[in-house]
């Protein structure tokens, strides 16, 4: 059975998640703070973490940055509060993924199993991708649209930006976490040097590159791939 | 047979420790050999107390029926009987017994001094009996047992056992004094740290007027009337001139800093002249009294005199008189005034405290009046030249003879010096010529002509003009340099009078036109803003009615016009005609001014920007709260029902349930905090409905309670029954009550009651809600009542930490306070404080009153307004 630890203070939220996780056929941890949390992970080795941003005494970042450093369960952020710092600050610290509450169950539950298939899929080594507009060749480096017909190319930057995004399909990968798997960690580039690549592939691949139905913009958090729009 | 001594341990407050002391002193002298015993001891159950006990001997009480009950109270007989050289009596002013023989434990003790047997006693300064309503005024409590200060102050010795109000409180926190379930309510009542100082300071002063009192009587006794340096006393001589008030001051700092006291005397001289200026004499008897001193008058025939017998009698230990302003010569004559005090009263410290006059204190401005050229000098120049001049030749003309010329002028050249250096070089050298003149004609040969008979003659008078004219300019210019650099000086110090109050006051604008007054010597300075004819004044002085004898605008700078726009500042001057020299210094000064001006008007703009940044800053805060606040329980929601709108998922019926519990929970608590939200708003527009009336205190925690549902055994009543009725909006009692409650339940441990207590302090209700959670630190209390604010941004209330806020709100507008303290051995108390309500006869006058002013106003709503 999948297990779910659901870090929250506030007990009415634990028990609305826990109620719908156990009715889903989920087995269902709770910790009501972030050092309960981290002996719960330790004792009960769960599958999946979903964790409260702002928790009283240990915040949640510090607790995402305290668990990567022994395990990579992953961990979706739940939060309410709206600044992006916050969120590219527990991307960063290695969350999978994030959710603004209030949200509803259908997607953080499509969100939980997008990331168990992903953590259970185990190697990410995907020889091609193929969705209804494009097929990229992740081995041969060639990239086709419409139809398979029409070959188009791509830089080497971009087929960098691209590999990243395609290799974590449905999760969000921050501009940070970008930019460090495309330069290497200690290249700091401005932001907009992304945005004009990230612009540069979706005129090359998406049909309609002004609305993308595949390189998705998270506001001021990052990027995401949604293969089967 | 000789009475026995009495000695009284007397103790500000309750718990400091007499019984304590007593039996200390009494197991000491038993171990002495004495033969001490207990007639009776209270140890209110402190055990450290009961322990001191020890091997003393207790006498047996006496049992008195009283009304079916038992009560024990102190046997004299037996005492007396048993015939000990020394028993300790707890408690002085204890009342007896009804039945008993004496109705007082005083009249007792009495009773075993009289039978020559020591007594060592215990005492609060509250059961003094003129002390009595003072105390009960301070601390709310009618002390009904009281002992006649005569009597105490008859005891032998009398010893206070001092306690700082921080240890007493710290005992009674530790419950040395009262059982831990009284502490509470002890620390919050009659232990405040309020009541204990002044508690202490009144059985201090209550002590150093008895201990004054016995000195009196020992120096009567042994006809001792040498000043017995006790306590400072510092007399001041009241002048009557203008300028003792820093005299006084100086004499007020000087008793404050040995806690002396201050003596203001006048000594009227009776030789039947007034010469003293009554007004400034009145000024100075009240300043005296405003500094808390005292005033006396003497008569006498001879100021020093008298001054120094009124030292003595007083026994004063410091003498405080003005340096002399009488001349010198006078002080020849007369002997020093100073010299005479200091002989008179030999034994006495006397000060001489130099006098300074009011116009060049530090700090003022002494007047810059222009010393230019006088012209009455000139005009003494001219008279001295037209008089002086013929009389040197009237009264040497017999000399003419006998004297030789060269010597007549040189005794000319005096004169024409003395001439020169009143009126200046131009009438020093018409006079030079005038001289030369009238010495030709009276007095060299041939007389009564101008001719000159001899050359050397001739040579001489040449000389003579030449000298005198020379020597007169000279002189002339070093007058005239001289007062050049006195003004120079004058114009320095008054530029840095006026820099220094630009770097040093705060508000300079005002000082620096004072200044202006002052240094020019004007009747009245105008500075304003704004085109002529709709003047708008920002800093006047004086007379400022009259035609303005100068009017300068003052220099814009840029920074400033951006701010304020195109502005004219004009400076007007009136009374005297400034010369050009006070008018070029006037400028100089004027741009200071307008510096001032400026600055002033940058830091108003800066303060307003901090105010709005700090606006700004609360709005963040306050959207921060809403939307976690808000969200959290929409999130629950929102995560519930869209988990059971999904057909796919096999819900229990018990899941079911819990999941409808769920949903209904978090609305309720969505609705509380909207609720709230809207009770926030409604103070702060100030649209809050209240309507007082008599509320029972029970009644309305009983409420609260319910309306919070909480568990019987979680919150603790201690309401007394006999509590009178507070004065206030029930519902809104009802509330706050709530919000308290709801928030120590919040924080305290789970197994700890919260515990909800009433009491009467005087006119006002205190109501306590004490938990045993975290507490807050004093520092952040302020922060917590302050509307939206919260402990951090993270915590799970629900409320947006505004709880507490709206409670303050609401007690306030009932008219109450709302404290936080600290609950001792951790926790927070939160007290509100109500007025009680009025005896019912006022509260009938005050519905009458109401029900008039509702005849006045549109129909009153019959019921209050929901506010939730």
């Amino acid at each position: 059975m999948t297990s779910v630890l659901i870090v929250d203070d506030e007990r009415q939220l634990r028990r609305a998640l826990s109620l719908n996780f156990a009715a889903r056929g989920f087995e269902v941890f709770e910790s009501a703070t972030g050092e309960a949390a981290i002996a719960e992970v330790a004792n009960e080795h769960p599958d999946l973490i979903l964790l409260d941003l702002g928790l009283p005494g240990m915040d949640g970042v510090s607790v995402i940055e305290a668990m990567r450093g022994w395990t990579s369960t992953p961990i979706i952020v739940l939060t309410v509060r709206d600044d992006e710092q916050s969120k590219v600050q527990a991307l960063d610290a290695g969350a999978d993924d994030y959710l603004t509450k209030p949200f509803g169950m259908a997607e953080l539950v499509a969100r939980v199993r997008a990331i168990l298939r992903r953590a259970s899929s185990g190697s990410t080594e995907l020889p091609e991708v193929v969705t209804a507009d494009f097929r990229l060749d992740l081995v041969g480096n060639r990239a086709f649209v419409g139809g398979e017909q029409v070959e188009t190319r791509l830089t080497p930057t971009e087929w960098a930006i691209v590999r990243h995004l395609v290799r974590n399909p449905q999760r969000l990968i921050t501009y940070r976490q970008l930019i460090t798997a495309v330069w290497g960690p200690s290249y700091d580039p401005d932001q907009n040097l992304l945005r004009v690549h990230m612009g540069h592939i979706r005129r090359k691949l998406e049909p309609d590159h002004a609305r993308p139905a595949y390189f998705i913009t998270d506001s001021g958090v990052g990027y995401r791939f949604q293969p089967g729009s | 047979m000789n009475r026995g001594s009495l000695r009284i341990y007397l103790g500000a407050s309750p718990g400091v420790g007499k019984t304590y002391r007593m039996l200390n002193e009494g197991v000491r002298r038993a171990e002495r050999g004495t033969d001490v015993v207990v007639g009776v001891v209270e140890t209110h159950g402190r055990a450290r107390t009961a322990e001191q006990i020890g091997d003393l001997e207790v006498m047996p009480m006496k049992a008195v029926a009283y009304r079916g009950t038992v009560l024990k109270e102190m046997d004299v007989a037996a005492i007396i009987a048993r015939r000990p050289e020394v028993v300790l009596v707890d408690e002085y002013a204890h009342t007896n017994a009804p039945g008993s023989a004496n109705e007082k434990r005083w009249q007792d003790v009495e009773q075993l001094l009289e039978a020559g047997i020591e007594v060592i006693s215990t005492l609060n300064i509250q059961h003094l009996e003129s002390l009595n309503d003072v105390i009960s005024r301070i601390t709310g409590t009618q002390q009904r047992e009281t002992v006649p200060d005569a009597i105490v102050r008859r005891a032998d010795q009398l010893e206070l056992v001092d306690m700082s109000p921080e240890a007493i409180r710290r005992r009674m926190a530790h419950g040395n004094i009262y059982p831990a379930e009284r502490v509470d309510a002890a620390l919050a009542n009659y232990f405040r740290p309020g009541n204990l100082s002044a508690l202490r300071e009144l059985a201090l002063l209550w002590l150093a007027d008895r201990v004054e009192e016995s000195l009196t009587s020992y120096l009567d006794a042994h006809g001792i009337s040498a000043a017995w340096e006790t306590r400072e006393r510092v007399v001041v001589g009241l002048t009557g001139f203008v300028g003792g008030e820093a005299l006084i001051r100086r004499a007020a700092r000087m008793a404050g800093r040995v806690s002396g006291e201050l003596i203001g005397v006048h000594v009227a001289v009776d030789d039947g002249l007034a010469q003293d200026d009554a007004q400034a004499l009145a000024a100075q008897r009240k300043l005296v009294q405003e500094l808390g001193g005292t005033v006396h008058d003497v008569v006498g025939h001879d100021t020093a005199e008298a001054l120094a017998a009124f030292a003595i009698r007083e026994k004063a230990t410091q003498l405080v008189l003005g340096a002399s302003r009488r001349s010198r010569w006078h002080e020849i004559v007369h002997g020093s005034f100073v010299t005479r005090v200091t002989r008179l009263a030999a034994q006495i410290d006397v000060h001489i405290i130099a006098q300074t006059d009011d116009t060049s204190a530090p700090g003022r401005a002494g007047p810059l009046r222009a010393p230019s050229y006088d012209p009455r000098r000139v005009v003494a120049g001219v008279v001295l030249t037209v008089v002086g001049l013929p009389g040197f030749i009237a009264a040497t003309l017999p000399l003419r003879e006998t004297v030789d010329l060269s010597t007549l002028l040189l005794l000319a050249l005096v004169i024409v010096l003395a001439i020169a250096v009143l009126g200046g070089r131009i009438v020093g050298a018409v006079a030079a010529v005038f001289a030369s003149l009238l010495v030709n004609w009276f007095e060299v040969r041939p007389y009564y002509t101008l001719t000159i008979a001899e050359g050397e003659n001739l040579l001489s008078l040449v000389v003579f003009v030449v000298v005198a004219a020379t020597v007169g300019t000279l002189v002339d210019v070093v007058s005239r340099r001289s007062l050049e650099a006195r003004r120079s000086r004058l114009e320095a110090e008054a530029l840095t009078r006026s820099a220094t109050s630009l770097a040093v006051e705060p508000e300079p604008v005002a000082r620096l036109v004072e200044q202006l007054a002052s240094t020019f010597d004007l009747g009245g300075v105008l500075l304003s803003t704004g085109a002529a004819g709709q003047q708008a004044s920002i800093a006047a002085v004086g007379e400022i009615d009259k035609v303005p004898t100068a009017t300068l605008a003052l220099p814009t700078s840029e920074l400033a016009s951006e701010l304020t726009g195109e502005e004219t500042r004009t400076l007007q001057v009136f009374g005297r005609t400034l010369s050009s020299d006070d008018l070029r210094l006037l400028r100089v000064l004027a741009d200071q001014l307008a510096l001032a001006l400026d600055n002033q008007r940058l830091k108003a703009e800066a303060g307003a920007a901090a105010a709005l940044a700090d606006v700004d800053a609360v709005r963040i805060a306050l959207l921060r709260a809403v939307s976690h606040d808000l969200r959290t329980p929409v999130a629950s929601i929102k995560a519930m029902i869209s988990g059971l709108r999904d057909p796919t998922v096999p819900w229990t019926p018990g899941q079911l349930a819990e999941a409808h519990v769920t949903i209904e929970e978090e609305t309720d608590r969505l609705n509380r905090l909207i609720g709230n939200l809207l009770d926030a708003s409604r103070l702060q527009i100030g649209a809050l409905a209240i309507h007082f009336g008599s509320a029972g205190v029970a009644d309305v925690a009983a409420a609260a309670l319910h309306s919070l549902n909480v568990a019987a055994d979680a919150v603790t009543l201690a309401i007394p029954a006999d509590l009178p009725p507070a004065w206030c909006d029930p519902a809104l009692l009802e509330r706050s009550l709530a919000n308290v409650v709801s928030n120590a339940l919040r924080y305290t441990p789970l197994d700890v009651p919260v515990r909800l207590e009433a009491s009467v302090v005087g006119t006002s209700i205190h109501i306590r809600v004490i938990d045993r959670g975290a507490g807050i630190a004093a520092e952040k209390r302020a922060k917590v009542i302050a509307p939206f604010q919260r402990l951090g941004d993270q915590t799970t209330t629900d409320g947006v930490g505004l709880g507490l806020a709206i409670t303050q709100g609401f007690v306030e507008a009932m008219h109450g306070t709302i404290r936080l303290d600290d609950t001792p051995g951790g926790g927070l108390t939160v007290t509100i404080t109500l007025p009680t309500a009025p005896a019912p006869e006022q509260a009938l006058e005050e519905l009458a009153g109401e029900a008039a002013d509702a005849d006045a106003a549109p129909a009153a709503p019959a019921a209050r307004e929901e506010v939730s």
